[in-house]
């Protein structure tokens, strides 16, 4: 069978004016000036439409930061591509929303810290929340498909009901609450960030009866910690299976984090066709197909549901891309992730467990703007 | 559950559209995803043009499939627009 890159990932830069302590950018970023100039970018759209691909997630960084904003969206709309900004909304006046709009934009994505604004300020690094809200509600006005991204962790999901309300009551088609994954800028923060026990169960029971309760009117998605899981996440649905991610300049990746693999040497659409890169490329086919697997993967029942989970986070854990994902409870180093959750929860998982999480004295780790 | 009104005139929601038709098949675009619709599903979907009722659309059904259990029809063409709702891609 045939792999169709279905959705394709533009990180259009990496410049953003929030510093969030869990961005998913590398912590090696990409220069404002090696950045694809429009007509390179409007190529990969076509050429990526081309081979089958059907969205085009515009982020970055903030994609607003990019001058040409407008003229990419029209790009990815001609080409035939549903079209996705992930936004922060900082830098979206009125007139850019309507420009957007006419060019095309099919779904807007817009992130929040928080409901509370001082909290929120304190994870961005940034005064930026009380322009979001306003935001929000000019984009609820227009004829478009609205999400708001939350992401949570341990200093917010206490508060998992009250960002429900504060999404309820702007009224987006879709909320996504997302824990943090720890890649990025997330894994230097990873104490600090990683919710306790007792947080992951109630935060799934406040979900279930949002859920029920919004049912018809708002969907609710919930990224679950993947530290808690008994099994891992089938990682972008596979390496190289579904996937294709560009960074600003012009890399292409599997996946946001993928950079931090060694070894792996990974194509220019400035010097090789995306259809060459999705399919011939040494590093596309590196963890394709059960070759590369290992035990207890390599005979596992659930290989082909999972892939034996996120090849970064095997080697940012671990050091071997190749080895077992070790949140999964079956990998052989298992007690890494056991280890980094007991810690959380404050000694031994059977031992006496806080309440609440312990009100850290923690300095962030902020993520700071590339050169 | 809440069926679609009779008099309510179904469409795609905001941000969901119909992708160029390729081979023969017919996909419908929504954040984060798409569905190709067959058959019965295609056939319905394909009459949610926001202009039609609920009530002609079944109409429309029952001349496709020379079926008489209106009633049945109602049913499953209702809910499968009301399971499109819930992942917001369907509007009544």
């Amino acid at each position: 069978m045939s792999l169709v890159p279905l959705a394709l990932i533009a990180e259009l830069t990496h410049r953003c004016p929030l510093h969030c302590v869990y961005c998913s950018n590398p912590l090696a970023m990409q220069k404002a000036t090696s950045e694809l100039s429009t007509a390179e970018w409007n190529r990969v759209f076509r050429e990526a439409a081309a081979m089958g691909s059907l969205h085009v997630h515009l982020t970055g960084g903030e994609p607003l930061a990019r001058k040409d904003i407008v003229d990419l969206v029209e790009g990815a709309r001609s080409a035939g591509l549903y079209t996705n900004l992930i936004t922060s909304g900082l830098g979206l006046s009125e007139q850019k929303l309507q420009d957007l709009l006419a060019a095309g934009l099919e779904h807007i994505q817009l992130s929040f810290q928080d409901s509370d604004e001082a909290a929120a300020n304190s994870i961005a690094g940034a005064r930026g929340h009380a322009v979001k809200v306003e935001l929000a509600r000019s984009i609820r006005k227009q004829r478009v498909a609205f999400t708001m991204n939350i992401v949570v962790h341990r200093q917010n999901l206490d508060r998992l009901e009250e960002m429900i309300r504060f999404a309820e009551d702007i009224q987006p088609d879709r909320l996504e609450i997302a824990n943090v994954q720890y890649y990025g800028w997330a894994l230097p923060n990873r104490t600090a960030l990683l919710p306790i026990r007792s947080q992951v169960e109630n935060s799934m029971r406040t979900i279930r009866d949002a859920q029920e309760r919004l049912r018809g009117r708002m969907r609710i998605d919930y990224v679950v910690p993947d530290y808690y899981a008994k099994y891992p996440k089938a990682c972008m649905g596979g390496w190289g299976r579904r996937l294709l991610l560009i960074d600003p300049a012009g890399r292409a990746l599997p996946c946001h984090a993928a950079g931090v693999i060694p070894g792996l040497q990974f194509n220019n659409v400035r010097e090789r066709s995306l259809e060459w890169i999705w399919r011939e490329s040494a590093a596309f086919n590196k963890f394709r197909g059960e070759e590369w697997m290992a035990e207890p993967c390599r005979s596992c029942d659930r290989r082909q549901e999972d892939f034996g989970g996120c090849r970064c986070q095997a080697f940012l854990l671990t050091g071997d891309a190749a080895g077992t994902d070790p949140v999964c409870s079956l990998a052989p180093l298992h007690t890494l992730v056991e280890g980094e959750v007991q810690r959380s929860n404050g000694g031994p998982v059977n031992g006496t467990l806080p309440q609440s999480p312990v009100a850290n004295e923690h300095s962030w780790t902020y993520r700071p703007n590339p050169s | 559950m809440a069926l679609p009104e009779d008099n309510s005139r179904p469409h795609l929601a905001p941000g969901c559209r119909w992708a160029e038709p390729s081979n023969g098949e017919r996909t419908v675009l929504f954040p984060e995803g798409a569905i190709v619709v067959k058959g019965t599903s295609r056939d319905i979907l394909e009459h949610c043009d926001g202009q039609r009722t609920f009530a002609e659309i079944v109409q429309v059904l029952e001349g496709l499939y020379t079926l008489t259990d209106v009633q049945k029809i109602k049913r499953e063409a209702g809910s499968f627009l009301e399971q499109l709702r819930e992942k917001r891609i369907v509007d009544f």
